[in-house]
């Protein structure tokens, strides 16, 4: 079976399954200077260890990148030009108010179930995507109830491997495997986050604090919503439109202030105390919220820039992070 | 035909201004030409509203260029003036000339374009501390220039705050974008229009022609158009008045008059022997097609007496530069309009340019229902598509216009400069075989003028020991 490759959340992963492929959501490992496109100035260092792991990736049949930031949209013109790998650029609107922009998602969706027939894919019916939805569905329940139970680079890990895998039976009842471990409660809020940056939530944890809001996207603020189980059956293409495109809220909308609604929601619910602000530098959505997010929230923001590449970042962002956690206690 | 074509400093600009307005060539301010406004004055004035840049640089000496300057540079008094005769101000953002188009079709409307503010910085110095304004507000260095907009909506002083805000989102770049959305966080409410990136029509999927040659999928210039009628119809409430299709092609009709003349004005500076007309007042003229300058019938004038001129200085055979100036496809505009006259100083010349909005230079198909003409226009934008897509636009007017090399000037901070310029090098490279360089050209140069210079130079030089192979 092909593997299709992405990384934006927007991009459902049932819809590619349907196909009879297997999505796998691909989060970089970092963002190598030694890697194939080598240092460029200006570059976001996310997209960087994306373009990277989309050239080098030995499984991918296939890459989905999404227009969802500029940046990304623009190394689909450097992956088409230098890797054999076939590759899509869905549009993903910005603007969501409107009937003509979920219209154009729902569109894009079905342009994109093209490009996977075109891969050998095959055309879903309704049958076989409700079913993959609901298997979908079940297990990111699963893991979302195992969010308050398991250790926050546990759960960031377990989020991760469902994206790049899918739902399998390791997503059933985690909830109990784990105790619920105490610390200053402490969300974090950002882009995606490259896997040499999952060591986040050990150090926070480590210094005393406990991330129990994993807003990252490619935490569970990346997640779908949950299913409406009697619109999946009317219209399952539907549903899925609603539950991604409606349901992910993202700094890139416009206006993008349901992202703050569903934040304070969490931040509420979690007993949030700090926020940790993590961006890579370039990343021009999220680091024009940074300055926002401290004049609308009475908690204190710490601002954790990087480019996701080295050692001493590692021992900046461990100083950055225990003294704040000192502050909290 | 002004005398001797040359650049000429201000000062140089004041003697001749006199000597001038003495042969009646030019008008004091404030002395309407029939019904017309008249923009008139010597140019030095403008450096006592702040305008310091004005000092250093080399303008063109005619008489057309210096109507060009005035009309520029008294933009705020002119957007003053329209709100003080009741006309709702439309600030429109980003999408570089398409809701202009529609805006400028009521008649009590007057659209402009705060995105401008980009150039405060280096016209002022940095002295009016925009750029300190958007760091406090948490948009620093590490955003395009254009972060200055934010400062000047802060203080207000230099463009009154408009009735109503437009900008497109979707494809475009991320600085503007979150730029955009830090305003509408400060209060200014926005009304956001999808502008979705352009692709390639799928086979056996219906296809449209687009105004400058790219094409794209009928369901996205559909998608488009409902769009802008979503923006037609809140301009419709702001402005008090119903824009029938009539209205709209009599405005679309009025866009291309100055299109044409700019088309025209642009074959010549880049084609004839000798370069009739200096890279700075190109790079201006330009930027007229985006919003008009907030004067549309004035912005049509000055491109027909610059063209008038232009057309006189080719017949002669003058121009400002020698005959022999290496020929630059110049790519995005620069930040510091020094620049400019920089490459001309190192025996360059503009041969061709990409200033990231050609889509507001080509003819507005007038043989199509009004909107959908302008769906079409918007999506030929060549920021829209990919960087693919761009290149190719530039190889089709370098192969038209005999360009020797290309200059990519990176804007400081803006997302789409990391990738794109790789792109376009390699894509024009594979093609011609010529230099490509990129530069960053921040506000203001000073402090690295020697480098960009010798870069610049290096540049000439290599053309030129090119032509002796």
């Amino acid at each position: 079976m092909k593997t299709i490759i992405y990384t934006c959340p927007y991009v459902p992963a049932e819809w590619i399954a349907a196909h009879g492929l297997q999505p796998s959501r691909v989060i970089p490992d970092a963002a190598e200077a030694r890697g194939p496109l080598g240092r460029v100035e200006g570059l976001c260092p996310y997209v960087q260890g994306f373009i990277n792991e989309a050239i080098t990736n030995k499984q991918a049949g296939g890459v989905v990148i999404t227009t969802v930031c500029d940046q990304m949209r623009r190394a689909f013109d450097i992956l088409v030009r230098t890797c054999d790998v076939p590759a899509f650029l869905m549009n993903v609107p910005n603007t969501w108010q409107s009937l003509s922009v979920q219209k154009l998602y729902i569109d894009e969706l079905k342009r994109l179930g093209r490009f996977l027939i075109g891969l050998g894919g095959k055309s879903p019916l309704d049958d076989t995507l409700t079913e993959i939805m609901l298997k979908y569905d079940t297990a990111r329940k699963s893991i979302l109830a195992a969010g308050g139970y398991l250790p926050a680079g546990k759960y960031a890990e377990t989020i991760a491997a469902f994206g790049k895998d899918g739902p399998g039976e390791e997503f059933s009842n985690i909830k109990n495997r784990e105790l619920r471990i105490k610390g200053v409660p402490l969300a974090i809020v950002g882009g995606p986050l490259m896997r040499r940056d999952f060591d986040i939530f050990d150090i926070a944890e480590q210094a005393g604090g406990r991330i129990v809001l994993n807003a990252a996207e490619t935490g569970e603020r990346g997640m779908c919503a949950p299913f409406d189980r009697r619109r999946l059956r009317d219209g399952p293409l539907m549903e899925l439109a609603n539950a991604y495109f409606g349901g992910i809220q993202d700094a890139s909308r416009r206006p993008n202030s349901e992202l703050y609604k569903w934040l304070k929601r969490k931040l509420i619910d979690r007993e949030v105390r700090g926020i940790i602000f993590h961006r890579y530098v370039w990343c021009d959505m999220w680091h024009a919220e940074l300055r926002r997010l401290k004049d609308w929230t009475d908690l204190p923001v710490l601002d954790i820039d990087t480019t996701g590449d080295n050692e001493t970042r590692r021992h900046r962002t461990a100083n950055q992070i225990r003294a704040f956690l000192e502050m909290l206690q | 035909m002004s005398d001797k074509p040359r650049r000429i400093t201000l000062e140089e600009w004041d003697l001749r201004y006199e000597q001038l307005q003495r042969a009646g060539i030019c008008r004091p301010p404030a002395v309407a030409i029939g019904a017309r406004p008249n923009y008139g004055g010597p140019l030095s004035r403008h450096v006592a509203d702040g305008g310091q840049r004005l000092l250093k640089l080399r303008y063109d000496n005619s008489a057309a260029a210096l109507r060009l300057w005035n009309f520029l540079l008294t933009e705020e008094d002119r957007l003053h003036d329209a709100r003080a005769k009741g006309k709702k101000l439309v600030g429109t953002m980003k999408d570089l000339g398409t809701v202009p188009v529609m805006a400028y079709s009521f008649d009590n409307v007057v659209a402009f374009y705060p995105d401008g503010a980009w150039w405060i910085p280096c016209v002022m110095e940095l002295s009016a501390g925009l750029l300190s304004i958007a760091d406090s507000l948490g948009i620093d260095e590490s955003f395009c220039p254009v972060r200055a907009m934010l400062g000047a909506f802060v203080t207000g002083a230099h463009f009154p705050v408009p009735d109503m805000l437009i900008c497109s989102v979707g494809a475009t770049c991320d600085d503007f974008s979150a730029i955009a959305q830090r305003l509408n966080n400060l209060g200014h409410p926005i009304l956001w229009w999808e502008i979705p990136h352009r692709r390639k029509p799928d086979p056996n999927e219906a296809a449209v022609n687009l105004p400058g040659g790219f094409s794209a999928p009928k369901c996205q210039v559909e998608f488009v158009k409902s769009e802008l009628e979503r923006v037609k119809t809140a301009l419709e409430e702001t402005a008090g008045e119903q824009l029938d299709e009539d209205k709209l092609s009599a405005g679309i009709k009025e866009a291309n008059q100055a299109r044409r003349y700019l088309a025209e004005l642009r074959h010549l500076a880049f084609t004839a022997e000798v370069c009739p007309l200096p890279a700075l007042e190109m790079l201006i003229v330009e930027m007229l097609a985006i919003h008009f300058c907030s004067d549309r019938r004035e912005t049509i004038e000055v491109l027909k007496e610059l063209l008038g001129e232009v057309k006189a200085r080719v017949q002669a055979g003058v121009g400002i530069l020698d005959a022999g100036a290496a020929k630059i496809f110049w790519v995005n505009p620069v930040a510091d309009l020094q620049v400019m006259n920089l490459l001309e100083d190192c025996g360059g010349r503009i041969c061709g340019t990409e200033y990231l909005f050609t889509h507001a230079l080509d003819a507005i198909p007038q043989d199509l229902p009004p909107l959908e003409a302008l769906a079409r226009m918007a999506l030929a934008d060549p920021m829209v598509g990919s960087s693919t897509d761009r290149a190719e636009r530039i190889c089709a007017d370098i192969r038209r216009l005999g360009s020797e090399a290309v200059l990519i000037s990176r804007i400081p901070g803006a997302s789409h400069c990391a990738l794109e310029g790789e792109v376009i090098g390699e894509i024009v490279r594979e093609k011609f075989n010529i230099p490509v360089l990129e530069i960053e050209v921040p506000p203001v140069t000073d402090s690295m003028r020697p480098t960009v210079r010798t870069r610049l130079e290096a540049l000439v030089e290599t053309v030129k020991a090119r032509r002796k192979r």
